[in-house]
């Protein structure tokens, strides 16, 4: 599982350097160099999903509780948010977030009530109630949407302390802002007790029990603290990056393509999240260029959604039988390759 | 005053359609109870198979000769997703099974309709959609003839299942395949049928709901409405798919009716999912499933 | 607790001739000690089953048990399959409910025991099938037998308030302590279930002594090691009860290994408890020789097919 050794444990003092550089790198180099096109369709869709997959990642990969309803989490999160925002204009936009989260928590806590007594299928097919019910709420009580027609929302401009995020390097260093307070507390958690009770319940549920972990705590406060994550995230992806939503954008596919993300990247991993992430939103840019160049015209766009949809479908075939642990397990391999004849060489 | 003759017909609505949903949600009981697999592919399936057929009478073949020959590509279809898929991931646990037939449902999804376009096809099978007036309650013709082709299949399924070899084979191998395999059943065998019953299963389904709401991709998503079914009669009971096919087509027509127009209607999208977890926080393993003891 | 019953007449209950099948050699040795007892408070037993009956859909499992376990003792139930070890195992520790009879835990009685609450009175077990937890380290899985002292909720674990973080620490210099104790400070922080079985034992045997329980609970802790590895965990066990002071029931199919390091043993057979008493006294019983002879015979024969 985790047992692979981290890049600080292969080289002492290289961690604390490769965090430096890469926080430079990222609030620095990539908003001051990166095109506008690489933040607005890149980055900034990857730290939304990135931090979703974080948040299904805490409840699948680490709780063992599968979920196929994330985007009605984030579509909460979303809706939330701009409710809070329309409603008390008086509450700053980060208090906005939060309450947004804690309200995706919320409802989470509510689908997740019948963990206690579903396992496995039965509760998959649970949290498809909360991906229906959500996403027909949205629709159907214009309240959610300011009455808007066909529930649809435009978000406000980012604005914290005075300080307005509206061009897209802006709405790119806001949302890593968010993403990486997020997902340091969220490591804060999964390596304190609760972290632990998390993986204790997945792999042996009734050794938990008898040791004394306390159940009904520990799988409720891992579908709050998920769909908190994954209600952020929703706030992220309508606001820096869609700006307009409708709730069909929070449909099942957008489920199941966090769910491919943790599967892809690798599950019970935070980097793995990431990685994923990274993976499904460049990849299908990368297909459609590829498309293009090779058959030029020919190439519509509905012939490049069904290619995209077969090739996401045989990578996940193919990952979970060649590598179930997914990418992260293939970079950790790598970077062991890579980094451990230049330890030795040093030493 | 209470108005019974449309309460009447509002039901038996839910019934004729509730046994299509019967007939989907059996489709996944056969491969979950010989491997189990919860094939959330057989909605992908059924659309592969509805779109060949209709391709192939729009190229000017009849229906008979369709019908064969889209019966022989699923076969194929079904014996390669076992060999390619399915057996390297033997031994996995139930849900990375279950999210390879995920990954499975959308290569599927995306080869259909790349061979056969995106575009909305007619299928006319011939049956008049003039309502039938029965002692003053007006049912679907179609209606009732999809639910009698979906009856006998249904019935047909259960008497093979009891009465011949395979069935037996069949039964032996969802009790506990290790015994199985020691008494010298050959597991591939049964497999190869079950799948096969499955795949016809499919064409069957996705030409009754092709007829009705057009051969298109939304078909694959019949899926989503066999599920709460499974839900409610467990994933592993052919008689729960039935009975849970019928209730939920019933409950979900009735609650449309009567309860949704409260909420400005469209709650048919949940209201199955809500009765079956309900259902499911009083009876952990549905209304029909097998209960087992814990070994510690 | 509103039974009225004392300890005492728990175990002069057990030690009632009503009880059937009991062997004279397990009541022989009781009326000396039953006065001793009563008067001294300090001998009062760890656990106490009186009267247990289990039946599971008509087929009886555990047919009017009685067991008493001294402070510090090491006590065996041993038994053929499906005499109801397990079965006896899993109503101690609240898996199952009884259909009669009590269990006394210390000075309380308890129709079913509470098993979410079986770590906070002191009471740990292990599983026959192994029950740890495979995606942690070793030290993890050892630090997991503390997860009922963490009183600090999640909030203050993130921030590390100094309630959590004192907690942490305590926890973790246990851990380390039974770490060293059973020697698994080369693994610790391996994931466990990468280790090979017999580690994997000891591992779980670290996560139930962590917190130092007054009652372990063993259930099969033999079963599929190697001969050295039954050696070296027979002596963890006795150790496991000089050093940490537990109590140990441990459950046996095997009536070899429990002989030398067993106090006292009991003996099941068909959900009945036919003989109780020291070794040499189970060793001489004609009761128990039967049983296992029976049972070794078609064991014979069954294999001889």
């Amino acid at each position: 599982m985790s047992a692979a050794p981290s890049t600080a444990q292969l080289l002492p003092g290289a961690g604390a350097f490769a965090i430096t550089v890469g926080a430079a790198v990222a609030f620095g180099a990539v908003p001051l160099l990166g095109s506008d096109y690489l933040m607005d369709a890149v980055l900034t869709p990857f730290l939304a999903l990135a931090l979703a997959a974080v948040g299904l990642n805490l409840l699948t990969g680490y709780a063992g509780q599968v979920s196929l309803g994330s985007a009605a989490f984030l579509a909460v999160g979303a809706y939330a948010t701009y409710n809070l925002h329309l409603r008390l204009p008086q509450l700053p936009l980060l208090v906005d977030l939060v309450l947004a989260g804690l309200i995706a928590a919320a409802i989470g806590i509510v689908f997740g009530l019948p963990s206690l007594r579903l396992r496995g299928f039965y509760l998959a097919v649970s949290t498809l109630a909360a991906q229906f019910f959500v996403q027909w709420a949205l629709t159907k009580f214009g309240w959610f949407s300011n009455d808007n027609p066909s529930g649809v929302i435009d978000a406000p401009v980012l604005s914290v302390a005075g300080f307005t995020f509206t061009s897209p390097a802006e709405r790119y260093v806001f949302s890593l802002s968010v993403v990486v307070v997020a997902t340091v507390l969220t490591q804060r958690l999964l390596r304190a007790q609760s972290g632990r009770n998390f993986i204790a319940v997945r792999d042996h549920e009734l050794a938990a029990k008898v040791i004394g972990v306390p159940l009904l705590r520990t799988k409720l406060l891992a579908f709050g603290a998920s769909s908190f994550l994954i209600g952020i995230a929703g706030a992220l992806w309508a606001f820096a990056y869609l700006r307009t939503v409708e709730p069909a954008g929070f449909n099942l596919d957008r489920s199941f393509q966090i769910l491919f993300i943790i599967i892809i990247g690798g599950l019970a991993s935070l980097r793995g999240a990431f990685l994923g992430a990274a993976f499904i939103v460049v990849f299908p840019l990368l297909l459609s260029r590829a498309g293009a160049a090779l058959l030029g015209g020919v190439f519509d766009s509905g012939v490049l959604e069904m290619s995209q949809r077969i090739v996401v479908g045989v990578l996940i075939i193919a990952f979970l039988i060649a590598e179930p642990r997914g990418l992260i397990a293939l970079w950790d391999r790598l970077w062991r390759a890579v980094a451990r004849p230049a330890a030795i060489r040093n030493t | 005053m209470f108005d019974y003759q449309f309460l009447i017909e509002v039901l038996v609505g839910g019934l004729l359609s509730g046994v299509m949903y019967s007939l989907v949600a059996i489709g996944f009981v056969l491969i979950y109870k010989t491997s189990g697999v919860l094939n959330f592919a057989q909605g992908a399936m059924l659309l592969f198979a509805a779109l060949t057929f209709v391709s192939l009478v729009e190229r000017g073949s009849s229906f008979p000769v369709a019908f064969v020959i889209t019966l022989a590509i699923m076969v194929v279809l079904r014996v390669s997703v076992e060999r390619a898929v399915l057996r390297p991931l033997v031994n996995q646990p139930p849900t990375t099974l279950f999210v390879a037939t995920l990954g499975l449902s959308y290569v599927i999804e995306g080869a259909a309709q790349l061979l056969w376009g995106t575009q909305v096809h007619g299928l006319d099978i011939g049956i008049s959609d003039v309502p039938l007036d029965i002692a003053g309650v007006f049912i679907s013709r179609f209606d009732l003839f999809a639910a009698a082709v979906a009856g006998s299949l249904v019935a047909l399924f259960a008497l093979f299942f009891r009465y011949t070899r395979t069935g037996l084979s069949f039964r032996a191998v969802a009790d506990d395949p290790f015994a199985a395999l020691a008494v010298g059943l050959r597991l591939p065998r049964v497999w190869a049928s079950v799948w096969t019953a499955s795949g016809i299963v499919a064409l069957v389904a996705g030409l009754l709901w092709g007829a009705r709401l057009g051969v298109q991709f939304s078909l694959s998503l019949v899926v989503l409405k066999a599920l709460p079914v499974l839900v409610l009669g467990g994933f592993d009971s052919i008689a729960g798919a039935i009975i849970g096919g019928l209730l939920i087509g019933a409950i979900e027509k009735l609650s449309e009716v009567y309860v949704g127009r409260l909420f400005g209607g469209g709650i048919e999208a949940w209201a199955a999912y809500v009765v079956a977890l309900v259902l499911l926080l009083v009876r952990p393993s549905g209304l029909f499933g097998q209960k087992l003891v814990e070994r510690v | 607790m509103t039974v009225m019953v004392t300890n005492a007449e728990v175990l002069a209950l057990e030690a009632a001739p009503a009880q059937g099948k009991t062997r004279a050699t397990a009541t022989a040795d009781v009326p000396e000690r039953r006065p001793a007892q009563a008067a001294d408070r300090a001998a009062q037993p760890v656990l106490a089953l009186s009267q247990i009956a289990l039946t599971f859909g008509g087929v009886a499992a555990l047919r009017d048990v009685d067991l008493a376990v001294a402070p510090g003792e090491i006590r065996a139930v041993i038994g053929p399959n499906g005499a109801g070890k397990s079965s006896l195992l899993n109503v101690i520790s609240g898996l199952y409910r009884p259909d009669r009879g009590e269990v006394w835990l210390g000075e309380r009685a308890f129709a079913q025991v509470p098993t979410a609450r079986l770590a906070a009175h002191g009471v740990a077990r292990t599983f026959q099938n192994l029950a740890i937890f495979k995606g942690l380290s070793v030290f993890d899985n050892v630090l997991m037998g503390l997860a009922h002292r963490v009183r600090s909720g999640f909030l203050r674990q993130i921030i590390g308030s100094p309630l959590a973080r004192r907690i942490d620490a305590e926890n973790r210099a246990a851990a380390e302590d039974v770490i060293g104790f059973l020697h698994l400070g080369e693994v610790r922080e391996r994931a466990a279930g990468t280790l090979p079985y017999g580690l994997q034992k000891r591992v779980e045997l670290a996560r139930a002594l962590v917190a130092r329980p007054t009652l372990l609970l063993l259930d099969e802790p033999f079963a599929g090691v190697t001969l050295s590895e039954k050696l070296e965990l027979s002596e963890h066990v006795r150790n496991a009860r000089d050093s940490y002071g537990a109590t140990i029931v441990l459950i046996e199919h095997d009536i070899g290994v429990v002989m030398g390091l067993s106090d006292r043993i009991a003996v099941l057979d068909n959900g009945s408890k036919i003989a109780d008493g020291t070794p040499d006294e189970v060793r001489a019983d004609q009761a128990v020789i039967d049983a296992y002879l029976g049972v070794a015979h078609q064991d014979i024969t069954e294999l001889a097919v």
